[in-house]
């Protein structure tokens, strides 16, 4: 391992080595180097629960309950190749995600910075732009809305208010995000199977399953202004989107996988002032260290379970569920075709509702917009609390002064910031932005998604010990997502003049 | 959830609650049923194959029972779509996606119901022991998997 024998600064009481001791560092980057602590155990990697929940949390949204199983039904289950490839490449992507998360306890973001800190600032603004806009509220709180006929604002409205009371009174608000999103997504994970057996035929898993194989496929009418922007927006939101996967290498860290153990979690609000001091960089472990190493490839063995059992898995069932009870609902109502055809979300979905009541009970279609409103509140839940860390993570690191104020007080800064700002919007703006920018931010969204890769490339093969980097074929998927993402966006930019549908 | 959903929503209730009762019972009773197994340490805690097998056989039957029972009270008669094979083969496949819920929810919820009932319940008492135990062993056996490897090097 690279390392000096330069002392690390201790400013901060947990980085200080032993007595008479001269501390070995790990250097990446122009930042302060990483002193070298040891990396604790890795728990067993068969698991069931974990903080892969946020990513399964944020993941799963309107890409798998209603942009996906609406291609299905236009374009056939063949199209959903590009699902499998989507999720596929996000599951690499989170398992490099986490490779810098685990061997530092710091942020992709802190990496960014390490590599060019422009590079964090773009990632800074972007979350700003795209993230403050309280629009991801809409479908979930009009489902809600159509069940109950309480106006979606009020619930929306409420549902701001309670998520940033709930987060103020929480002691750690991870461990009480990921026992509340745990519970929301298992849930949706039953309830959509139950939904899905009812309605459903054997010939709609198959070839929901089957479609999934059809690599290349792409009929004629998708290559058109109308729909090729709206398959790369579906591919965008096949599974975690914008970024949301740079945000998990926070909840990495708050969870104590790998090194993040050496980090302090945030508190709410209310126990703002029992946070330990924040160190101002992380920590490397000895990779010269046969004994580290074998720790090392626990954790990753631990994080490869999470990322293809649980991520994978679980991303997977749900949007086969709702791919299935979509084509059952047409099956039941081909006039739901032509209501999904149009741009209106929640006409589709309740038209899709309305057919599910009639091909099983007439609870099942209420079912059906429950679940979307489920999905609502966990991207509600799981988004502000990502992005008040995430804004928090970089300002309390790279803003001149920030160190002074807890970490826990930044996060409460952020949160109920995006809280009233999104309360004033819904009462008096548009819910999704100007519509002037609508373009531009969707851009930026997806763009997010190409850049981050270029990050991770860049952080995972500069910034690390070479024992721990990726793997050249690793590279090679993260490389391709880049292109994925960044050409998919730039042909439908220039070949039709749209970004994203 | 749906009983509660139906009555928000003004639907008709009679409907929903046969259908919704011929689904819960047998769902509740083979729910019972996997935690006396998982109490009788049959089913080991903390891994899903084991879950995943009891309710590929517990799902369809339970499915094969609402149909059955539904359909005779409000219809008089039992449709299963694509014949029984068809019906059972077709819930078995989905009941991948209700085993990882149910062991989801299971593993989160359980144990907080273990520690309000096992002041006054032994069953409850022996379960959650077992959880406890169940926790311990794995810490334990990943810690002498690194000691071997070490001692290997």
């Amino acid at each position: 391992m690279d390392t000096s024998k330069t002392p690390a600064t201790t400013e901060t009481g947990h980085v200080s080595a032993a007595p008479g001791q001269e501390e070995r560092v790990w250097r990446a980057g122009g930042l302060e180097p990483m002193p070298v602590r040891t990396l604790p155990d890795a728990p067993p990697s068969v698991h069931i629960l974990g903080p892969t929940v946020f990513l399964v949390a944020l993941g799963v949204g309107m890409g798998e309950s209603y942009m996906w199983p609406r291609l299905v039904l236009l374009f056939g289950p063949e199209i959903r190749w590009l699902f499998l490839i989507g999720v596929t490449l996000q599951a690499v992507v989170m398992l490099e995600m986490a490779r810098y998360a685990m061997a530092t306890g710091e942020s992709i973001f802190s990496g960014a910075a390490r590599v060019f800190k422009p590079l964090m600032w773009f990632f800074f603004v972007v979350a700003i732009l795209v993230y403050i806009w309280p629009g991801h509220l809409s479908a979930g709180a009009a489902a809600f809305e159509q069940i109950t006929g309480i106006p979606w604002m009020v619930t929306a409205v409420i549902g701001l208010i309670l998520v940033g009371v709930v987060f103020s009174l929480a002691k750690v608000i991870y461990n009480l995000l990921e026992n509340v999103l745990s519970i929301l997504i298992g849930t949706l994970v039953l309830g959509t199977a139950v939904v899905a057996a009812m309605v459903g035929t054997w010939d709609d898993v198959v070839s929901t399953i089957t479609g999934m194989f059809h690599f290349g496929y792409f009929p004629q009418e998708a290559m058109t202004a109308a729909w090729f922007p709206v398959i790369v927006g579906a591919c965008a939101f096949a599974g975690p989107s914008g970024m949301q996967q740079m945000w998990y290498t926070l909840h990495l860290r708050d969870s104590g996988a790998g090194m993040g153990a050496h980090i302090p979690t945030i508190r709410g609000l209310r126990h703002a002032g029992e946070e330990e001091a924040m160190p101002s960089r992380g920590f490397m472990f000895d990779t010269d260290d046969p004994r580290e190493m074998a720790k090392w490839r626990g954790w990753r063995r631990w994080v490869t379970f999470d990322a293809l059992l649980l991520f994978w898995g679980i991303t997977m069932l749900v949007t086969i569920s709702f791919t299935v009870i979509a084509q059952a609902a047409v099956r039941q109502d081909p006039a739901v075709r032509t209501a999904v055809q149009g741009d209106d979300r929640e006409v589709a979905l309740s038209a899709m509702a309305d057919s599910v009541s009639s091909a099983g009970s007439s609870v099942l279609g209420t079912i059906f917009l429950g679940f979307i409103a489920l999905i609502g509140l966990n991207a509600t839940l799981g988004l502000f609390d990502s992005f008040s860390r995430g804004q928090a993570d970089m300002t309390h690191n790279f803003v001149p002064g920030a160190k002074k104020v807890k970490l826990s007080h930044l996060y409460a800064g952020f949160l109920w910031g995006v809280i009233i700002f999104g309360i004033l919007i819904l009462l008096f703006g548009p819910a999704d932005g100007p519509s002037g920018i609508l373009d531009t931010l969707a851009f930026l969204s997806t763009f997010a998604m190409g850049a981050y890769c270029v990050t991770l490339l860049l952080v995972n093969n500069r910034m690390l010990p070479k024992p721990i980097r990726p793997r050249w074929w690793t590279n090679l998927i993260i490389g391709f997502g880049a292109f994925f993402y960044l050409g998919m966006l730039f042909y439908s930019l220039f070949a039709f003049g749209v970004v994203v549908g | 959830m749906a009983g509660g959903l139906t009555l928000l929503a003004g639907r008709p209730v009679g409907w929903a609650a046969v259908s919704a009762l011929a689904l819960a019972l047998p769902l509740g009773i083979l729910g019972a049923g996997y935690g006396l197994l998982t109490g009788q340490g049959v089913i080991r805690l903390g891994v899903f194959a084991p879950a995943g097998l009891y309710w590929l056989a517990g799902f369809p039957l339970a499915r094969l029972a609402q149909e059955t029972a539904a359909g005779l009270t409000l219809t008089g008669e039992v449709v299963l779509a694509g014949g029984v094979a068809g019906f059972l083969g077709y819930q078995a496949m989905v009941s991948l996606g209700f085993a990882i819920g149910f062991v989801w929810l299971h593993e989160r919820l359980m144990p907080y119901w273990l520690l309000r009932l096992r002041g006054h319940n032994p069953y409850a008492r022996e379960l959650l022991d077992r959880y406890v135990a169940h926790a311990e062993v794995l810490r334990s056996a990943a810690g002498r998997r690194r000691t071997r490897k070490g001692a290997r090097r």
